[in-house]
This record gives structure tokens, sequence and C-alpha cells, in this order.
């Protein structure tokens, strides 16, 4: 079976490998744009060290939220080990990504038990109705026409006792259930929530811990994207939308938004890199060489190099996030087969690439 | 391969070696100079000083709250990358690269990150791989998790706590165990905000003390080579001496080992009510030979502080510079981030002195461990300097003479003469850490040793001469040349691997089915996870 193309042509590994090097290194801007393990992550991204290029998740834009909200703020989160067994009052703020429907489902069938057993009531922000699946309601609160980030301002003001122009719905309830609450876990991601909505919980949240206590359980838009911020950072200091076009890494969430990049023109040379089979690369632009790492069985229509990849947990083992651990872990293959690890393929174009003085970061 | 340094001044205490000599290296290890022998290479070591490989027992260099420190902090990284040099102090977000080059171009290469949780041990040794050069080693933290506290509670056997403790050492593959304010992170999220040692955890009705005298007890039934890794409670605050002293108190001849204790050295004398009370620590800990601390030096600059100590951090976080932190609410310790400066006043000039005070006035150097608790106190990278005013009493005094006169005038530092030999800093940094954590293959220049060898070209500055060394060899492979980097390896996590007990893995698969709903698969990976080669060195 045929695992690697150059154009429409099939290749070996070996000369797939050395055609994607050599596109990358004489590149002026590559970059690269990956959904992929742990160990693809490290993979990624010491390549990207040496043919310096930018690098950026494909979930980049709902992920770059959720890191923006460690990069500029911090704030409160908690387990969902403790959430599980803490929460009475779990506030879920927007809607949440379909990935954690079951873990939203196991709130709802079961109670806290700790310090002592007790009940678990549910409040939604905003006015999408939580996958609950009937077991419990979750009482909305909704402010009017506003946006999330508003009606959480609302929230927080009417919290500190402020007045407000526009009232919450339900806020008597809402308030009467804190007051009483031991643990009030609020859920919120970057997938419903932007960057000031985050930062606007995390204001909130603030303010209740001030007699009391109460966190923020961060269910991430992207497991696969969390997990590579994760490993980005202990590798460079940086999550991704980092560039090393100065031979150093450089984080600008603006400037290193890889699709940004690719829409602007800026880039010449793009490496994909998705072990899914629902993740498509997307059609080259005419004017920029796309290296595509793909779970593919032909060539990618317009690529210059095309290599195949199995999926992580599916086909290989890996590494990666798990929210409901809120971890990383050791995924193992479901189906094993012989298709390479995005890891692996990266390594081998790295070879390809003349190796400076000192390896990565 | 055999490899001759020549003609060095050999610093060896363990061996009982202190002057001129040749020191040789087959492969990996030191051997007795070979009868008739001819070295495949020679390193010309004459007016250097030869001492093992150093070794760190307490910094922070890897694991999930190490990592959110690096992400709430990338405008100190930005600063720094581009002018490294010039930037000594001021980066606290270094990757896991640059923390393996800096620290073997000091010359070390064996460091523990003493604050692992159970419960994302892969991430830790994820990351803790990916540091190059030196070998780490991980302490696992118990004391704060249901499972311990409820065991406690129910007057388990001594077998079922040592059963899981044992299971926690093995499976999160660990050299030993920490206790962080013990009870603490519990109370916290019962809204506690003030928790001492014999404060007790609500809902457990179990008291601080009885969670580190159980822990220590099993340490050392077990046998794990380190005693208990404490860190006290009340960790900052005026006052907390009495705390350290009671815990001190508290080993009652047992061994117990007590983290960064400059954080503890505070009494509340004086206008501000915040005064040194190292003196009065010191001669505790003088007096109690089963009792080993690490300093936690404070050294001035930006840094942040990283504690899995949820409940201090809480506290503090009104004092972050940057005006950010992090709060982590764990499933036992969880953890805070609070960036902070150290700043040339009263406050900060007093925690400079009494680390230094505590260095200096505790006189076994097999008995205090230097650190700087990194980052909390200081990056490591303040060592060089620290050494300086350890070994120059000259130094110690003209950086005096800048600071606050008024903390000067609470703290005894002025009037200490003492000043570190080369043979007490071999002591303190090599010898004593291979014997606190059970390491005998290093440590020392005897054959048989692994050969971890640092070189130092002498001067007449200290900081310079111990902060960037003319040779380190890892494993009798030369990682560095001049205070630089030549090239990547990669070091080992060391690490114990007590055997499950069945029936206690039984009844904890249980226990995270039932409260968790969970399998015991959160806290199992396989070596292979880690995709290096030998990623684990199991310590016998």
């Amino acid at each position: 079976m045929a695992v690697a193309w150059i154009g429409n042509r099939e290749a070996s590994l070996q000369r797939a490998a050395e055609e994607a090097a050599k596109l990358l290194q004489s590149s002026r801007c590559p970059v690269f744009s990956f959904d992929t393990d742990v160990h693809g992550t490290r993979a990624a991204i010491a390549l990207a060290e040496r043919v310096g290029a930018a690098y950026d998740h494909i979930d980049g834009a709902v992920l770059a939220r959720e890191t923006a909200l460690f990069t500029d703020r911090g704030g409160m989160v908690v387990a969902p080990g403790e959430t599980r067994r803490r929460a009475d009052v779990v506030v879920i703020v927007g809607e949440l990504p379909e990935a954690h429907r079951r873990f939203l489902l196991e709130l709802a069938v079961t109670e806290p038990d700790q310090p002592a057993a007790g009940q678990r009531s549910f409040f939604s922000v905003g006015k999408q109705t939580p996958p609950l699946d009937g077991k419990r309601a979750a009482t909305q609160l909704t402010c009017g026409e506003a946006g999330l980030a508003a009606t959480l301002a609302a929230l927080r003001a009417l919290c500190a006792g402020r007045q407000v122009s526009t009232p919450v719905a339900n806020f008597d309830i809402f308030a009467q259930a804190i007051a009483e609450a031991r643990f009030p876990v609020f859920l919120f991601s970057g997938h419903a929530a932007d960057a000031l909505a985050l930062e606007m919980l995390q204001g909130l949240i603030g303010d209740l811990n001030a007699t009391g206590r109460a966190s923020g359980l961060h269910l991430t838009a992207s497991e696969s994207g969390w997990g590579s911020a994760l490993a980005s950072t202990w590798m460079t200091g940086f999550p991704p939308r980092t560039g090393f076009s100065r031979g150093f890494p450089e984080h600008d969430p603006w400037r290193y938004d890889v699709a940004r990049m690719i829409a602007a023109g800026e880039a010449d040379c793009h490496l994909w890199i998705s072990g899914s089979a629902e993740r498509p690369p997307p059609k080259p632009r005419k004017d920029m060489l796309l290296v595509a790492l793909a779970k593919t069985s032909g060539p990618v229509a317009g690529a210059a190099v095309t290599i195949r990849i199995g999926e992580t947990g599916v086909d290989h083992d890996g590494v990666g996030y798990l929210a409901r651990i809120g971890t990383l872990t050791a995924l193992a293959a479901r189906s094993p087969t012989d298709l390479p690890s995005a890891a692996a393929i990266l390594r081998a174009i790295a070879e390809k690439v003349p190796a400076e003085a000192v390896p990565p970061c | 391969m055999l490899t001759k340094i020549a003609g060095g001044e050999i610093i060896d205490p363990v061996n009982g070696r202190s002057g001129k000599g040749d020191l040789w290296i087959r492969d990996e290890q030191i051997v007795e100079p070979p009868a008739g022998g001819k070295a495949d290479r020679t390193f010309d070591a004459s007016g250097c000083v030869v001492m093992a490989g150093a070794i760190d027992i307490h910094s922070h260099i890897g694991g999930g709250n190490v990592n959110t420190a690096r992400l709430l902090l990338p405008k100190q990284h930005a600063a720094h990358l581009p002018r490294p040099a010039q930037t000594p102090l001021s980066n606290a977000g270094w990757s896991t690269f640059e923390t393996g080059c800096l620290y073997a171009k000091m010359g070390f290469t064996t460091v523990v990150e003493p604050a692992m949780n159970p419960g994302a041990a892969l991430h830790t040794h994820l990351e803790l791989a990916d540091i190059p050069i030196i070998d780490k080693a991980t302490l696992a933290i118990l004391g704060n998790d249901d499972f311990l506290l409820s065991l406690i509670r129910d007057g388990a056997s001594e077998q079922a706590i040592d059963d899981y403790v044992a299971w926690t050492v093995g499976t999160t593959r660990a050299l030993g165990v920490k206790v962080i304010n013990a009870g603490a992170a519990a109370a916290f999220k019962e809204n506690v905000r003030a928790f001492s040692l014999d404060d007790v955890v609500p809902s457990y009705g179990v008291s601080s003390r009885n969670i580190v005298k159980t822990l220590q007890a099993s340490v050392g039934r077990l046998g794990v080579p380190h005693p208990l890794h404490v860190h006290c409670n009340n960790l900052g605050a005026a006052g907390a001496a009495d705390t350290a002293a009671a815990t001190i108190a508290a080993a009652e001849g047992l061994p117990l080992h007590l983290a960064h204790l400059q954080f503890y050295g505070y009494g509340t004398e004086g206008k501000r009510k915040f005064s040194s009370e190292a003196a009065r620590l010191a001669e505790l800990v003088n007096a109690s030979p089963e009792v080993t601390i690490d300093v936690g030096q404070v050294m001035f600059g930006q840094t942040v502080t990283v504690s899995s100590d949820v409940m201090r951090q809480f506290s503090a976080r009104a004092t972050a510079h940057p005006k950010k932190w992090v709060i982590w609410d764990g499933d036992g310790n969880g953890g805070g981030i609070v960036p902070y400066r150290y700043r040339e006043d009263f406050y900060g000039t007093l925690q400079w002195a009494i680390g230094l005070e505590l260095f200096l006035l505790i006189t076994d150097p097999w008995r205090v461990f230097f650190t700087t608790d990194h980052p909390n106190g200081a990056p490591f990278t303040a060592y060089p300097k620290l050494f300086e005013l350890l070994m120059r009493r000259d130094a110690r005094n003209a950086m005096a003479e800048g600071l606050s006169k008024s903390a000067m005038a609470l703290s005894t530092l002025a009037s200490i003469d003492r000043e570190y030999t080369f043979d007490e800093i071999a002591i303190m940094t090599r010898a004593a850490p291979a014997k606190l954590l059970g390491l005998k293959d290093r440590g020392h220049l005897g054959a048989g040793a692994l050969a971890d060898v640092a070189v130092y070209r002498r001067g007449p500055d200290i900081a310079q001469m111990l902060g960037s060394a003319a040779f380190v060899f890892k494993n009798g492979d030369l990682v560095v040349r001049d205070g630089a980097v030549t090239h990547y390896r990669w070091g080992r996590a060391l690490r114990l691997n007590p055997a499950p007990d069945r029936a206690m893995v039984r009844r904890l698969d249980d226990f995270y089915q039932d409260r968790y709903g969970l399998s015991l698969d959160w806290f199992s990976f396989p070596d292979s996870a880690i995709a290096r080669e030998n990623p684990f060195a199991e310590v016998a």
C-alpha cells in the first residue's frame, strides 16, 4: 500500500521526507498547523525550530481564547474529580463542546459526597439548553438579549450587590443557591466563551472566594489542542501560535495565527498534520506549497508532498490530554495498524534537515 | 573508553580525598588509576577544582504547576530570550531544554522535582524526560488526598497505610514522599483559611500532626531511603518559626526533612512584627540529629512562586507581581502560582538574611541543603551568587550595605564570620544529597561511582567559577566545556519500585470507580508513553 506521494506520484517514505524537508527548508515563511498527540506536537515543534517555522493548532481559534485566559489573566480552576465529588451547584457557562456531554450527564446522575452527602443543582448562563438529557433541569440565567460576557457581567454585578439596567432572569434562585452552596463550580470552555467572557467569569469566581469557596472547571474546546498547548509550553515557554523566525521562540497570538498567516498570503509553505480522517487538509492557495501528513489513501489534492499517517489511540499508542481527568494520559491503540505516527514522520523529516549545533528548543 | 582528568584539585569528602591528583573514568564509571593504563583522552585540570556532579534535592523543574507558571508569564520569558546574559534573574519561565542546559553549566547532574501530583505523574515525567543532560527524580505528594485522610480517620492498620504509600510511590515512579501543608488543601476546600500543626481537617477529624506522623512512620517502615519531605504549615507567615519548631520537635528521633526552612524563619518582633528567628531554628536543627533541612534562600528580583500549598498561595494572591495568579483545587493538593518580585526592602532583606543565617548557623553541612526552592526563593541560576555569599564574608557584607538597615538590625547575619570551604560545599551539594536520597552511585568520586564530574577553574570570582564549569561529565560523557553545553544526552528519572499489594490495588480500583467514576488507569502508564529509551532507572 502506498504511504507517500510527491505531487500525484507515489514515492518512498524516504524520498517524500527528503522532499518535504527540502520544501520546508527553502521556504521563506513556513507554517505548521496540527491536530496530533503530545509526541506529535513535540516532534512538530522540534522541526519548526529547525526550519524557522510558526506553529498553531488546527483548533487555534478556540484554543487561543483558553490559553489567553492563562497568559493574560490567570484565575481559579478545579479538578474534574473534585467537581464530581464536591460541586453542590454546577453552573454551565455557555454551550459546552459535545465532547463533554458524557461528563455533564455524569454530574447529572451523581450527587456530591464531600464534605458530606448532598445534592447538586444546575444553572446555565446563556440561552442554550444544557444536554442533561432530562435527568435534571438547569435554571437558566439570561439577561435580555445580552451575550455571554455581558450576562456574566450582570451576574457578577448583582452578586456584588450592584444595580444593573437589565435584570438577570432567575437571579434570586441563583443567589439563594450560591448563599447555601459549599463549593459551586462553573463549567467553562473557549468553545462558546470568548476572552472577555472568560475574564468576567473569573472575576465572578474571585469575588465569591472573598468569603466562600467556588471555582471553575476548564472543559477545553479541544482536548488535542490543550494537550499540544501543555507540551508547547514546556518545550518553548509558550502555547501554540509561536514562531521561530528569529531563531528563538516568540509567542504572538495574532502574528502567529497560522490561519491568518495563510489567508493574508504571508506563508509560502504549509505543513498540515492530522491523523484524523475527519479533518482533511484544506485546499492550498495557489501561491503556497502544501505538505500534508494525513490519514488518507491517496495524494491530497494540490499537495506538493503527502505522507500517510495513523491516528493516535486508534492506529498507534500515544499520549493525549483527557478533560475527564484534567491531565495527560496514555492512549492505547484501539485497532493497531502499521500506519506511522505523526511523530515518527516528523522526526524522519527533521533528520533530512541539516542539523544545527545544538538540538531542539 | 578511558578518560583521565589530570592534575586537578580533587575534593571528595566521602573518600577523604582533598588535594592534587588525577581522576580516571572508564566509560560511565570512575575507576582506580589503571596500572600502566593509557588514557584515550586526557583533560588538563591543572588550576581546577574537581568535584562530583552536584545534586539539587528540591527544585520545581517540571509538572503541571510549573507549566502553568510558564503559561502565566510569557512576557518574562519573552524578555529574557533575546538577551539571556543581561537578564539572569528575570526569567522564571524556562523551557525544559533550558532547564537542563542551565543546570549542567553549573556542574549539576541530578535534580529532584519535589512536588509531583500523583494523579498527573505522566505529565510530570514527560516534562522531566524533555530536560536534557541531567538525571531527575520526583517526590510524590500525599497527605491531602481523600484516600489517605480516610484511612487515618478510620484507624486503618499500618499495613494498609504502607500498602497505599508503596502503591503511590511505585505507580507514579517516585523516589520518595512529600507532604505539603498536611491537611490544609483539604481544609481549604471547606473554606478554612488558616491551618496549623494541631488544627484538624474538617470532616475527617484528623490533625495535620497526625498526617505528618503517619507518613513519617510509613516511609520509615517501607525503607524509603529519603525521609518524609515536609513542607510545614504556615509558610511565609510572621510567627511561622513556632510551627517549624513544633514540627522539628515532632520528628521525635525519627528521620524528617523540612523543606525551605527560610520561609518559616519569621518571628513577630519589631515595629513591623516581622523578625528573624533563624538563630533559634538553627539551634533546634543543630540539637536534632534526625532532622535535615534545605534552606530555600531568597535572592532579589523577579520570580514566580509555584507551590502545591494551595491555601498559602491563595492567601498570597494579593502580593502577585505582575498582578495575575492561578489557584487550582486539585484532587489532593492542587496548587497555586503567584508571581513575585523580591525587593531590597525591609521584608526582602530580612528573608535574604534569614536564609543566610540558617546556612551559616547550622553547623553540620551533612544536614543543611543548598536550595532556593527554585523558583520560589529565586531561580536556580542565582546559585553561583549564593555560593559566593556563603564562601566570602566580604561579599555578604558588601551586599548587605545596599539593603534595609532596619532589617539587618533584626538579624545576626552581620556578626557571623563563617565562610564555607570547598570541602563543605562538596558535602552540602554532593555527598549529603546522595546520602539523603539513597543514591550510592553518585555524590562522590570513588571507584565504582557514576562518572558525574564537575571541573571548575579556580579564580577570584567564586560566582564565575562555580557558575560556569570548565568541564562537566555526565555518565563519563563530556557535556559542558568552558561553560557551554557541547551536546544533549538524555538522563533518566531515578525511581523506587516497590511491588504493589494486590488487595490494595483492588481496593483502590473500587474506590476510584465508586467515588470518581474512573478506573485506576488514570494513574497508570507504560514506560513507553515517555517515548524515550530507558526513561527510568530503578534505585535499589
